[in-house]
């Protein structure tokens, strides 16, 4: 039997406002590192598969330097050592959530960039060929034949960084960003009860996550070539809850 | 004798240290149709590709109604390229376009029209080639030989002043074949200029202006078809005609 649930304390956990905060935090972080990952990321793969030789070096350089390193050093570094490093961080403007949103964002572009290579990379070659035929230029045949092609197959891998970065943002609390898992914390060192707080943040993470799902094979769907939406659904699913990543 | 439009003269070809086109002139008159025969890795599609200025040749050069087009570079070839049509063996249509959006793309990109011309002008050609009908499926959807016939669609409504096809029905189920055919041979018939490498021999006598024999990156023979076909001068053509046929 359970000693004891304080179903009351539970539930006001859920809907208190740190809770709400924290977790909108929390998704607000990932959903703009995401964002801006997916863009750098994408200019890092395209250096990775440039004929230059020196772009690739970079790309490498680039990739190797963030996952190389944990995410928590990064977190640090950018937040204690960038502001001293150089005077622009050390305005009032570099909040935790900047550090949080910058960190977040250097280190993730590093995983995306290889997720989107290999998107590009599973297009047919004869894709591109056709378009050159046609008279297209490089840009327009990367923008409008490639580029829609490749994002169906990097659709799931995101979606699977999502979580991955969802979770990350709670090491953010190291650095003082009020999210979900310091909202938690705090009413339990106030209460001495950890299941409620604990299990409330547990709560938000999953409708978080849940609602990621549904998105994403929406998306799937949206990018599956066929005039018969029906024909070929793609699985919710494609996303494990669970992910490996030891970051 | 026609018009020249497309021409090679002395072109070199090389892939690291295999050279692939040792040195091969051709060319192609205006409403003639050459058509390439030749076994496998003996240069044909490499030719095509540097008449499609898709590759640029090693040495020699490649002429496109008297313009020498190896010396432009990579932008001004980008438009040139619009003016050669290309047609391959795997379709290549593009996956996330309808039959329509693939035969308007080059219209709208390339040549800049307005969305609704260029639809009026694709639908034209999507009833030419007999697959109207199918302007709405996305390539997934289509036959192989409905696939090839939207290829060439998407080639032809450019108006190039030269088709090339790369063994554009060697990918087909048999039943297939027959469909594409009649649409390449209507499209000599109303007087395009034709580049073809295949295997399809009756195709080849039916239609050719002239057939062109090419092995180990050269051309070993070339004939009209008649001549080509009944009396082979190199031994090397009477081979490869006794083993195909």
């Amino acid at each position: 039997m359970l000693a004891s649930f304080d179903t009351h304390l539970f539930w006001t956990a859920l809907s208190s406002g740190p809770y709400w905060r924290g977790a909108l935090t929390a998704l607000e972080l990932t959903v703009v590192a995401l964002a801006t990952a997916v863009v750098i990321g994408f200019f890092v793969a395209l250096g990775a598969l440039s004929n230059r030789r020196r772009l690739r070096t970079l790309a490498w350089i680039y990739n190797w330097l963030f996952r190389a390193t944990p995410t928590l050093l990064q977190l640090y570094f950018v937040w204690y050592a960038l502001p001293q490093i150089w005077g622009v961080f050390a305005g009032r403007w570099f909040t935790p959530f900047a550090a949080a949103w910058l960190a977040l964002s250097l280190n993730e572009a590093a995983y995306m960039s290889e997720i989107i290579r290999a998107g590009l990379l599973s297009v047919d070659p004869g894709q591109e060929l056709a378009g050159r035929t046609l008279g297209m230029t490089r840009r327009q045949i990367l923008g409008r034949v490639i580029v829609p092609q490749a994002v169906r197959i990097v659709i799931p891998p995101t979606g699977n960084e999502f979580i991955t970065l969802l979770k990350l943002t709670s090491l953010a609390f190291v650095i003082s960003l009020h999210e979900l898992l310091t909202a938690a914390q705090e009413l339990a060192s106030a209460t001495f009860q950890y299941p409620e707080p604990l299990l409330a943040a547990l709560v938000y993470y999953l409708v978080i996550v849940s609602a990621l799902m549904l998105v994403q094979s929406r998306l799937e769907r949206r990018f599956t070539w066929t005039s018969r939406t029906r024909r070929r659904r793609v699985r919710a699913a494609a996303v494990p809850a669970v992910s490996h990543d030891a970051r | 004798m026609a018009e020249v439009v497309l021409s090679a003269v002395n072109v070199h070809k090389r892939y690291g240290e295999l050279e692939v086109l040792k040195g091969v002139s051709f060319e192609v008159g205006r409403g003639e149709v050459k058509v390439v025969i030749g076994p496998s890795g003996s240069g044909k599609s490499t030719l095509l590709r540097c008449l499609a200025l898709l590759e640029p040749p090693d040495e020699g050069d490649v002429y496109l109604e008297n313009e020498r087009l190896s010396a432009l570079g990579e932008k001004a070839l980008a438009a040139h390229r619009s003016e050669v049509g290309m047609v391959f063996q795997r379709f290549n249509l593009f996956q996330n376009m309808t039959a329509l959006g693939n035969v308007m793309s080059g219209l709208i990109h390339v040549r800049r029209l307005s969305k609704r011309e260029a639809r009026e002008r694709a639908l034209e050609i999507l009833e030419r080639v007999g697959v109207a009908d199918k302007a709405s499926q996305y390539p997934d959807e289509l036959s192989g030989g409905q696939q090839q016939r939207v290829a060439i669609a998407r080639a032809l409504v450019m108006r190039p002043k030269a088709m090339l096809f790369d063994e554009p029905t060697s990918a087909l189920d048999v039943e297939l074949v027959r469909e594409v055919l009649d649409v390449m041979e209507s499209l000599a018939q109303e007087g395009t200029t034709m580049v073809v490498v295949t295997h399809e021999l009756r195709f080849a006598h039916h239609v050719a202006s002239a057939v062109l024999m090419m092995d180990d990156g050269r051309i070993v023979e070339e004939a009209p078809p008649d001549e080509f076909f009944s009396a082979p001068k190199e031994e090397r053509t009477q081979r490869f005609l006794a083993l195909v046929e």
